[in-house]
């Protein structure tokens, strides 16, 4: 009659001895990632994690631990799409435990909780961290905090159509001189107004396609602001000039009018864009460094270097020639299980190292994240990314971390659209941004 | 008798849940969220309390000195903190090295001390040496407080001497939450942007609804009247289609028809006109597009009500009216019009309702485009509340608006259930009593 419970209770005890020590030995992490604007060139952005998940399986097992890491991936084409159910998902406490989203998400979404820090999980004076460029680490910080981790770099430059450019009368040495000639401020807004009507002019290429920018809303439209003279943050607070933004407004009010870009660009279906801007059918047209991938990989350019010259955004009245850069970013979302969200910080840590980056960096023709990823003779043996890197990342600037600054871009971007398609006047456009600032953003804001 | 009024209510029980769920929860969240300024950054469950320099900015030109004082970050090696690292059950040569060597020194940042703490020779490891950092951590900057009571205890512990108004003051400004307000509304009736909305949502909903909704399902209507059986019930399963095809596909559809590659441009290409993307190319043919798109979609509706209405019409008015030497146009005119009249107001009360809400065809089709020109207020409300390039979505705005587009709908409910006379209807009849 004893033997019974006693049995019992040696079996349950040998239950949860096993069940213990088997939670001691094998440890089974599952770690989603989601990441936006992902095409299919951008695959190294999920995938790098999985990548650093089998090193730090690896490393465990050196200390003796069994750990299991289930990376579960999740890319979105769109921009808007991801944001919307990312956010959505976080004040839902369903976020994925890593996040690639652009830099400027960290403002809002710091201040609302959705991310922590990650400067709180991993040595930033370690090797591959302490490697990245300081400029891009700051971008990715907030309120003096390392939020993010870079996850690529870029910059946003202007393309030119080579065979168009020598048929208006540029020789094969003035093409090669027009990337320093853009960044001396001697090749301006202006004279690209007059190249892309020349080139019209001649027959070269179509009404409105002289010059054929972003069809879409982007980070692609702060650096004509810039190049007009315009700042967008000053000591912490947005900064609406009045002067530079109606230069802005001007510059595309007047590209319609001359004819040289359409009235309805904006809006049109991005794969037209796209075939066009690789079939010769433009004749200038800025975007970004990851276009070369795609212009390469799917929309059959063979030969990029032999058509397309690339440069700074130039100058306009006011301005200097400029890009921007847009780094995506490994953020770390708010509410989950502390040492999931410490193995998270350390698979991105480990993604950062600059082999695993260049392989993104390449496929994807973004640029490097640290100093020693230039050296990796992968990286530096691309002619895209080395020339890119060289020529436009030291001019490169951000868009500011701040949490208003979505609510500026909307009000900015919707009068750029309405005095682009004649919906307002310029003036009106600009009178109308700076009343909605006003009422929106309040002292928030400094309008000048 | 009461049995069954307690059954009756049981029986409704059910769809009272649903309706208090889906039908007033709704309604109701959107107003309770219109009067804040809620968006992705204030987040929607509330916030926290957080002096970062970001909100410092804001305290300096409220409470200059104080602010001045926050902005230090000081981590100060003292006893305190040595106990505590004590406590945290690390090697024991940890905190009695700190003690040696480093009592009593101020770092400035985190980074710093971090150092000094890595640099120890029994080096922590990457976790240790963040709860370490943290047990010496003076300063209130980046810490994010749940409650006022927290923040104002951590200010009194740091030795801050703030009176009752001053740090009620400094809760106020470093709240990241969203609060209470009414600015949404002034924001809409002072917006330019928004009275061009406004009209436009007008346009869209006066044009769709007299040309196709109301005026082309009618003609329809009338046109299958006068055709043999067969051919008439072909007919409006063709005008079906465009309302049962998913809209994505239909609308898609539509956009191969008027792209610069699509079958518009290639027909006028032989006519030697270069091709353009005629959807967007001006604010008129945008318009006229998506009031196609839209009423394509919406007359087979009315089409059929009319259709149906027509068939009870008795066949002697008609056979009377041809003995009598009517033409169709007088039939139309005295005989079907007449009788239409309660069919053609129920249509019209129930297509603008749907019409104020539907946004999703223009969606797709020009996105509010070009330069806002075919943005209706149900649109802009999606926009605004959910859909942004920056992802800060302005719940608030976009509650806001939403409610207005609500308080239409019931108002113009109400109306319409006074012009058809609702209580008539519904009142009980004579023979029960």
């Amino acid at each position: 009659m004893t033997i019974l419970p006693t049995l019992k209770s040696l079996t349950i005890a040998a239950a949860i001895l096993a069940s213990s020590s088997a939670i001691v030995l094998a440890k089974d992490v599952h770690i989603s990632v989601w990441a936006g604007g992902t095409g299919p060139n951008d695959v190294y952005r999920l995938d790098a994690i999985e990548i650093a998940a089998q090193q730090l399986q690896r490393e465990a097992a050196l200390k003796g631990e069994d750990l299991k890491i289930t990376v579960e991936k999740k890319p979105y084409s769109a921009w808007e799409d991801f944001k919307q159910a990312l956010t959505l998902a976080a004040e839902a406490k369903t976020a994925p435990n890593i996040v690639v989203s652009g830099h400027e998400d960290i403002a809002p979404w710091s201040q609302a909780g959705l991310i922590v820090p990650i400067e709180d999980y991993v040595d930033l004076d370690s090797w591959p961290l302490s490697d990245i460029y300081e400029n891009l680490l700051k971008i990715a910080s907030y309120n003096g905090t390392v939020y993010g981790i870079p996850q690529d770099a870029e910059s946003r430059p202007m393309f030119f159509w080579k065979p168009y450019m020598k048929a208006i009368g540029y020789s094969d040495a003035d093409l090669d001189a027009l990337p320093q000639s853009v960044q001396d401020g001697k090749y301006t807004m202006k004279n690209l107004l007059e190249d892309a009507k020349k080139m019209q002019d001649k027959g070269l290429v179509q009404p409105g396609y002289g010059f054929y920018p972003r069809t879409s809303n982007g980070p692609d439209y702060w650096q004509f602001y810039t190049s007009f003279g315009g700042t967008m943050e000053e000591g912490g607070k947005l900064v609406f000039d009045k002067a530079a933004m109606t230069r802005t407004y001007q510059f595309f009010a007047d590209a319609v009018k001359s004819g040289v870009t359409k009235k309805n660009h904006i809006g049109m279906p991005g794969d037209q864009w796209w075939k066009e801007v690789a079939t010769g059918k433009a004749g200038i047209w800025d975007g970004g460094t990851w276009h070369y991938a795609r212009l390469v990989n799917q929309e059959g350019l063979k030969d990029f270097f032999g058509n397309v010259i690339f440069t700074l955004i130039p100058a306009g009245e006011g301005g200097k020639a400029n890009t921007l850069t847009h780094p995506l970013v490994y953020l770390l979302t708010a509410g989950h299980d502390q040492e999931d969200t410490e193995i998270a910080a350390q698979l991105v840590k480990i993604a950062s190292e600059p082999r695993t980056n260049a392989l993104h960096a390449v496929k994807s023709a973004h640029l490097g994240i640290s100093k020693s990823e230039s050296t990796v003779d992968f990286y530096s043996a691309d002619r895209w990314t080395r020339e890119a890197t060289e020529r436009l990342l030291p001019h490169a600037n951000a868009m500011p971390n701040n949490s208003d600054f979505g609510t500026y871009w909307n009000i900015m971007w919707k009068n750029l659209e309405a005095s682009w398609t004649g919906a307002k006047t310029v003036d009106a456009a600009i009178g109308d941004a700076e009343s909605e600032l006003k009422s929106t953003l309040g002292d928030k804001i400094v309008i000048r | 008798m009461k049995s069954s009024r307690t059954l009756g209510l049981v029986m409704i029980a059910p769809a009272s849940v649903m309706i208090v769920l889906f039908f007033l929860m709704p309604v109701v969240l959107t107003a309770v969220f219109s009067m804040t300024n809620m968006t992705t950054a204030t987040g929607i469950s509330g916030g926290v309390y957080q002096i970062a320099p970001n909100s410092l900015i804001a305290l300096k030109s409220a409470l200059p000195e104080i602010a001045t004082e926050m902005a230090e970050p000081r981590y100060t090696i003292d006893e305190a903190g040595l106990k505590a690292v004590e406590g945290l059950g690390l090697a024991p040569g940890i905190a009695a090295e700190l003690r040696a060597k480093h009592a009593g020194e101020v770092f400035p940042a985190r980074r710093d001390v971090e150092r000094m703490i890595k640099d120890l020779a029994e080096r922590p490891s990457t976790r240790e040496v963040k709860q370490i950092s943290e047990q010496f951590n003076r300063s209130v900057l980046n810490t994010r407080f749940d409650s006022k009571e927290q923040l104002f205890s951590a200010l009194d512990d740091l030795g801050f001497k703030l009176t009752p108004e001053q740090k009620e003051t400094v809760a106020k400004i470093t709240y990241t939450g969203w609060t209470w307000t009414t600015d949404n509304f002034s924001r809409m009736a002072s917006s330019p942007d928004m009275a061009r909305v406004l009209f436009n949502t007008v346009l869209y909903v006066a044009l769709v609804l007299t040309l196709f909704n109301v005026g082309y399902a009618l003609l329809l209507a009338i046109w299958t009247h006068y055709m043999p059986p067969t051919p008439a019930s072909i007919f409006r399963g063709i005008w079906l289609l465009p309302r049962i095809t998913p809209v994505v596909i239909y609308v898609l559809l539509w956009k191969w028809l008027a792209w610069d590659s699509g079958f518009i441009s290639i027909l006028m290409g032989k006519f030697g006109y270069p091709p353009k993307n005629y959807l967007l190319d001006t604010a008129y043919n945008a318009w006229f597009f998506v009031v196609l798109i839209n009423g394509f979609i919406g007359a087979s509706m009315g089409m059929l009500v009319f259709s149906s209405a027509m068939k009870a019409i008795p066949k002697s008015q008609f056979y009377a009216s041809e003995v009598d030497g009517a033409s169709r146009w007088q039939q139309i005119r005295y005989i079907i019009l007449p009788q239409m009249r309660w069919p053609i107001l129920f249509v019209t009360c129930y297509q603008t309702l749907s019409l104020l809400a539907s946004f999703n065809e223009i969606l797709l089709a020009t996105n509010g485009g070009p330069g806002n020109a075919t943005e209706v207020w149900a649109l802009a409300a999606y926009h605004t509340a959910l859909r942004n390039y920056a992802g800060n979505l302005e719940y608030g705005l976009g509650a806001a608006m939403a409610l207005v587009l609500v308080v239409i709908g019931v108002m113009l409910s109400l109306v319409y259930l006074r012009v058809f006379n609702y209580g008539t209807l519904v009142a009980k009849p004579l023979i029960e009593d």
